[in-house]
């Protein structure tokens, strides 16, 4: 089916920029959904005003995985100002990148509040 | 003996297609589908009887009054209870939250408590939790407090812990009569025996129980029954607790206001008769109605069919799942102890992406932690996936289950 297309399964099976950075410019901050047992944890390394590295880690399904890690990728390089001017739709449209039924917004939600959380949206 | 497949033609939803595929629907255990009987009561009702209960004197207001009774008397002939023990709620949440409250409130105090099991649904443990929280005076300080049993490797209650949990002597013990997540039809009649014995009352959540199995509530014994029409082929909206008269008569009501007074003065009122006193408010009356349909239904069919029938599909069920590889089957194997439901784990696949992806061939499934959180954290497993059938279910629904689960190895390769 399309909602496991090739892309969203290589990005489950291979996620990119897994991980934790460590240190006293790191910001980080995590969120779940009790209701699945999902959890996700976002790490940005900031240099004036732009995210020069991102790392996460978690677990879950295969959508709230892929979601994790396609944002990771779109999250490198961006400037904070940026960011902050995109509401959750952009940062689902724009950072992630693919659509799911209502029933799964949790999985693609959990990401981007995460994300929300440390821009301070 | 009734054809499922025959049955099937009765229900109006399971004509639809669901993704291009006709819709295989294998989560009856959070809602059962309608018959068109149960539809047509429920329209016919607001088509040519509806008005307000209990009040008026002109011809609509009596007959929605007579057949709002009528539904209570075939409830409370369906379960062997008396009418006026019957409390009309909208589902079994309610019903257990009315006889916490209003019993609970009254008579737990400090110390006393309440024995409940691991495997309940939330909505048999979370209100006891809250009237917990309610006894503790001043707030913050121990109250009365919660003994939970724990079950076996096979997922049944354990009963040497439950006959320890009842040296507490508890005043309530509390439990359910077929679990919504393992299926195991828990031992209703020794456990009630033995909680009496104890010294406590006994309220079982019937809401997985009712639909399936022949229900008795003066040969199980017990003071309150709770369940829910639309799990038995009902409308969403209406439910029941069934409680001991000589119990109910004492108790406090629950809701408060019109429709369960008899005198209301500025500064006090006296209460209405059983069952009136804890049906506060205008009541669901075409969701009793459509209640008495699906009853009629179900008694047509005949209840000892309905069983044999769920055994039938439950053993089934087991013996193709057992066949998938990589699948981890909940609960007790003994086939004869189970109703309802099978949950199993897809290891290495997460349950909602199980799930989804079975949607995608048409086949509904329960998926996540079905309502209860504790089970789940006790077996170890964070989600799980639950197919749960009703007298509609047939074994070419359970084979297209099997065949949509070859589509979750194509796509994940296990």
């Amino acid at each position: 089916m399309d909602l496991y297309r090739e892309e969203v399964m290589d990005h489950y099976e291979h996620p990119r920029n897994q991980g934790e950075l460590v240190g006293d410019d790191i910001m980080t901050n995590r969120d779940s959904n009790a209701s699945c047992g999902d959890m996700v944890q976002f790490y940005l390394k900031i240099q004036d005003g732009v995210i020069v590295d991102v790392k996460w880690k978690g677990i879950g399904c295969a959508i709230t995985t892929a979601s994790a890690s396609k944002l990771s990728e779109y999250l490198q390089g961006q400037a904070l100002q940026d960011l902050r001017k995109m509401n959750e739709e952009d940062l689902v449209k724009k950072g992630i990148g693919f659509e799911i039924n209502p029933g799964r917004i949790k999985c693609l939600a959990l990401s981007v509040n995460v994300v929300k959380k440390l821009l301070g949206n | 003996m009734f054809d499922p497949r025959e049955v099937r033609k009765d229900f109006p939803i399971l004509q639809r297609e669901v993704n291009g595929h006709p819709l295989i629907y294998l989560d009856s255990g959070a809602t059962s589908q309608k018959p068109k009987s149960v539809l047509d009561a429920e329209r016919d009702y607001y088509e040519n009887h509806n008005a307000n209960v209990h009040r008026g004197a002109h011809t609509l207001g009596d007959e929605a009054t007579q057949l709002y009774q009528d539904a209570r008397e075939k409830v409370a002939k369906f379960i062997g209870g008396r009418s006026d023990e019957v409390i009309f709620v909208r589902n079994t949440t309610e019903a257990i939250n009315l006889a916490a409250y209003a019993w609970g409130l009254d008579n737990l105090k400090k110390d006393d408590v309440i024995v409940t099991t691991i495997m309940e649904h939330h909505a048999n443990l979370v209100p006891w939790q809250e009237v917990v929280r309610r006894t503790a005076v001043p707030a913050g300080r121990q109250g009365a407090r919660v003994e939970v049993v724990g079950i076996t490797k096979d997922g049944q209650v354990d009963m040497d812990d439950y006959k320890e949990k009842l040296k507490f002597k508890p005043k309530m013990v509390a439990f359910v009569h077929v679990s919504n997540a393992l299926g195991t039809i828990n031992p209703v009649r020794e456990m009630t025996k033995l909680a009496h014995k104890a010294g406590a009352l006994v309220l079982i959540d019937g809401a997985q129980a009712v639909p399936h199995m022949r229900i008795n509530v003066l040969e199980i014994g017990c003071d309150f029954y709770a369940f829910s029409g639309h799990k038995m082929l009902g409308p969403m909206g209406i439910g029941v607790l069934w409680g001991r008269h000589e119990i109910l008569e004492i108790m406090s009501p629950f809701l408060t206001g019109g429709g369960m007074i008899d005198e209301v003065f500025v500064d006090r009122a006296t209460y209405a008769e059983l069952p009136d006193k804890f049906e506060a408010g205008t009541p669901n009356a075409a969701g009793a109605v459509g209640l008495m349909s699906a009853i009629e239904y179900l008694e047509n069919l005949g209840m000892e069919n309905v069983r044999k029938h769920d055994l039938q599909i439950v053993e089934y069920t087991l013996e193709k799942l057992n066949k998938v590889t990589n699948l981890v089957i909940l609960g007790t194997k003994n086939t004869e102890l189970r109703s309802g439901s099978v949950s199993f784990v897809y290891e290495g696949v997460h349950a909602h992406d199980v799930a989804t992806i079975l949607d995608s061939e048409g086949v509904a499934v329960r998926s996540g932690h079905h309502c209860t959180m504790p089970l789940h954290n006790h077996l170890g497993v964070t989600a799980s996936i639950r197919a749960s059938f009703n007298v509609y279910t047939t074994k070419s629904d359970i084979d297209k289950l099997v065949l949509a689960l070859q589509k979750v190895k194509q796509v994940f390769g296990k």
